[in-house]
């Protein structure tokens, strides 16, 4: 079976450590594979440029994607992911700072499964990291691969 | 002869008769020619023309009489223009003055010398006989009275009808003359008071030129030459129409313009159609300015195009308010542009070092914990709350530049679901409060449903808030009026606030109650106000310490802003 892992798109130090404790605080042990910008996003998802020789079976059971990024922006990238046949059904969860009414509706008209915020206290930033992992991970039954 | 002198006296009585027809039909000339030609014919018989002479010696046929209307239909070609062949007998009396009696005619002898409609029109009444006598008015001949025979039963023309007929043209002659320079005279008069009249239009005209606010100007059509010019234009170009008269737009503009000027002028005359020009430059004494221009040409009686008339607006000062309105708006555009993308970073790039900070924080008294005192996590939790509390002034800031810079969408609005909306979130949040809501129900206002969502988050919020401390906490959201309008209030039995502090209430981070007492921003009713404010609506709270507060608001009440 492929290895299932998570695909954290964070160009912040910071909130990728902070995102990675609150995902081991709350005991969601599968593999976080981290990239920090738009363009190597797509890189790992289509596994070419630094990520060409990444294994083909594995596959992301959530993107955690932010929208501020470097090089190519959070949208774009969810653009082009619901673009290609090869990762259009990935569920996206927008995570991010911003609850402007603009990148919420943008990121719905997208295709984004489900929009984040991450809240300044990290007691709630815990909370809604364990919650979006029970859902994605343990109570969300995946596409067969 | 007894006959003889029956026939004078009853002559004289019809002549003096005739007299006083004549004075009677007065000056105006054709009454007057028609009763002549009636009187004659009713004194001497059958048919009567009166022939009379024209300025150029020509003799026309001014006026017939027969009592039998077909005896003049038939002799309606008379009438068609100046006399021929069939005037020599008229001609002849004129010139010579003897009266002319020809007791017999024979028409087949005449039928060589005249023309042969009239010998047919002749032929048909029957003529027989006939008499002309000139008619002189101060020794000139003015026209002759002539008599035609046609009846079988009457006896031939004699020389007591010659004696007669004379009597008669001796007079109405007279009262021809008279007539005729009568009819001049009212002639030149009417010439007299068209000119006057003409004259009086053109002074008006003058003065409405002058008068008009936009330059008016006239150029002959040859040279395009100024004729004319108005005030408004004088002081348009800073030049006196003495030195504009008779030059040309070469002499004044620079050479492009004129050429331009005098293209549409050639456009204008040359198409005889009005030729409109919504924006050109012109260089005057005052520097350039800008004209709308409609120029018209003006054409003589045969259309041929002999003015030019130009009429044009002064648009500079329109022209450069547009241009600023313009610059303004693209302005205004451009900032909101800017604010707008300056609260996106906000939004997110401010957030981020405040989860750094709060999470970090949290990691230190997780993860060490044996190394920290009781103080040593105090200030940690000390930092943690600092750095919500700007995650929170933020988060406020940028709602009151949301609903500030966002369209307003009015539509109907369920108030009292909104209110019932707030309360319920609030209440999530603290489920353990219990406070007393009361909301009106179907509240129907005109509104933007986001923004006033967000107004009565606050308002709630606020009694909300304020109320943590009482016992029996009351809230309640009903109509009332104020000062004639329709508003609503939300009331609590919270702490309250001293009046003397209420114009504070609605400032930016305005605050009457201390961070630890109460916590919040200082945002939140400067948000409602300004949600309220877009709504032309007003909001006002009366409050006392200890006791609550109400705050008031309307919708729509107000002048646009």
């Amino acid at each position: 079976m492929s290895e299932r892992v998570i695909l954290l798109v964070e160009d912040n130090p910071s909130d990728e450590e902070l995102t990675l404790r609150a995902l081991k605080k709350s005991n969601i042990l599968n593999r976080v594979v981290v990239v920090r910008d738009g363009a190597e996003a797509l890189a790992y998802l289509f596994a070419r440029g630094v990520h060409a020789s990444r294994a083909a079976d594995e596959i992301p059971q959530v993107i955690l994607l932010d929208l501020k990024l470097p090089k190519i922006d959070g949208l774009e990238v969810l653009r082009e992911i619901r673009a290609d046949d090869r990762t259009k059904l990935l569920p996206v969860v927008v995570l991010t700072s911003s609850i402007q009414e603009q990148d919420v509706v943008t990121s719905y008209g997208l295709g984004a499964n489900s929009y984040v915020r991450k809240p300044v206290d990290f007691t709630q930033f815990v909370e809604a990291v364990r919650q979006l992992g029970l859902y994605w991970l343990v109570i969300n039954q995946p596409l067969p691969t | 002869m007894p006959g003889e002198v029956e026939r004078l006296r009853r002559g004289l009585r019809l002549l003096s008769d005739a007299i006083v027809a004549f004075s009677e039909a007065g000056t105006d000339y054709h009454l007057l020619l028609d009763a002549v030609a009636k009187n004659v014919a009713n004194v001497i018989g059958d048919t009567c023309v009166v022939v009379l002479r024209e300025p150029n010696d020509d003799l026309i046929a001014g006026a017939i009489y027969d009592r039998d209307p077909k005896v003049v239909a038939d002799l309606a070609i008379l009438f068609s223009g100046a006399l021929g062949a069939e005037g020599q007998l008229a001609r002849h009396t004129m010139l010579t003055g003897e009266p002319r009696l020809i007791p017999f005619i024979d028409l087949a002898a005449l039928k060589p010398s005249i023309a042969p409609v009239i010998h047919e029109a002749l032929a048909k009444i029957r003529v027989h006989g006939a008499l002309a006598v000139a008619m002189r008015v101060r020794g000139q001949p003015i026209g002759v009275l002539s008599v035609l025979r046609h009846r079988e039963q009457l006896r031939p023309l004699d020389m007591i009808d010659c004696e007669l007929l004379q009597d008669l043209a001796n007079h109405a002659g007279l009262a021809i003359s008279n007539a005729r320079l009568t009819d001049q005279l009212r002639e030149s008069e009417a010439i007299r008071a068209a000119k006057e009249e003409a004259l009086r239009a053109n002074r008006f005209l003058d003065v409405v030129i002058e008068h008009i606010p936009d330059m008016v100007f006239v150029k002959d059509a040859d040279r395009l030459a100024f004729t004319r010019f108005n005030r408004a234009g004088e002081q348009l170009l800073g030049v006196p129409r003495e030195d504009l008269i008779g030059k040309n737009d070469f002499d004044f503009f620079p050479a492009a313009e004129a050429e331009f000027f005098q293209a549409k002028d050639r456009e204008t005359l040359n198409n005889k159609q009005l030729v409109e020009i919504a924006e050109e430059p012109i260089m005057t004494a005052n520097g350039q300015r800008w004209l709308h221009t409609k120029k018209v040409p003006i054409l003589d009686e045969n259309g041929t195009p002999v003015y030019l008339l130009g009429i044009s607006r002064d648009i500079t000062d329109r022209k450069r308010a547009d241009t600023e309105l313009r610059r303004a708006k693209d302005q205004a555009e451009r900032a909101s542009k800017e604010l707008e993308s300056f609260s996106y970073s906000v939004a997110h790039d401010l957030r981020a070092p405040l989860r750094g900070i709060d999470g970090f924080s949290q990691a230190l008294i997780e993860d060490y914990a044996d190394k920290l005192d009781a103080e040593g996590r105090r200030y940690l939790d000390r930092v943690r709350e600092s750095a919500q509390r700007m995650a929170l002034l933020i988060d406020d800031l940028l709602n009151l530049s949301k609903v500030t810079r966002s369209e307003l969408n009015l539509r109907t609005v369920d108030l009292s679901a909104l209110a019932a909306t707030s309360v319920a979130s609030l209440q999530r949040v603290e489920p353990i409060r219990n406070v007393t809501v009361e909301i009106e129900p179907n509240l129907s206002v005109e509104a933007d449903p986001r923004m006033l969502a967000i107004a009565l988050d606050n308002l709630f919020g606020n009694a909300w808030k304020f109320t943590s401390k009482t016992e029996g906490a009351r809230i309640a959201l009903s109509a009332v009026e104020r000062n004639g309008h329709r508003a609503f209030a939300i009331r609590d039995n919270g702490a309250g606030f001293d009046m003397q502090y209420a114009n504070k209430l609605f400032g930016v981070f305005q605050r009457l109650h201390s961070e630890s007492e109460f916590p919040g921003t200082g945002i939140g009713l400067a948000t409602v106000a300004r949600i309220i404010h877009r709504h032309r609506g007003q909001v006002t709270a009366e409050g006392t310490p200890g006791q609550g507060a109400t705050f008031y608001f309307t919708l729509g009440t107000e002048a646009e802003a």
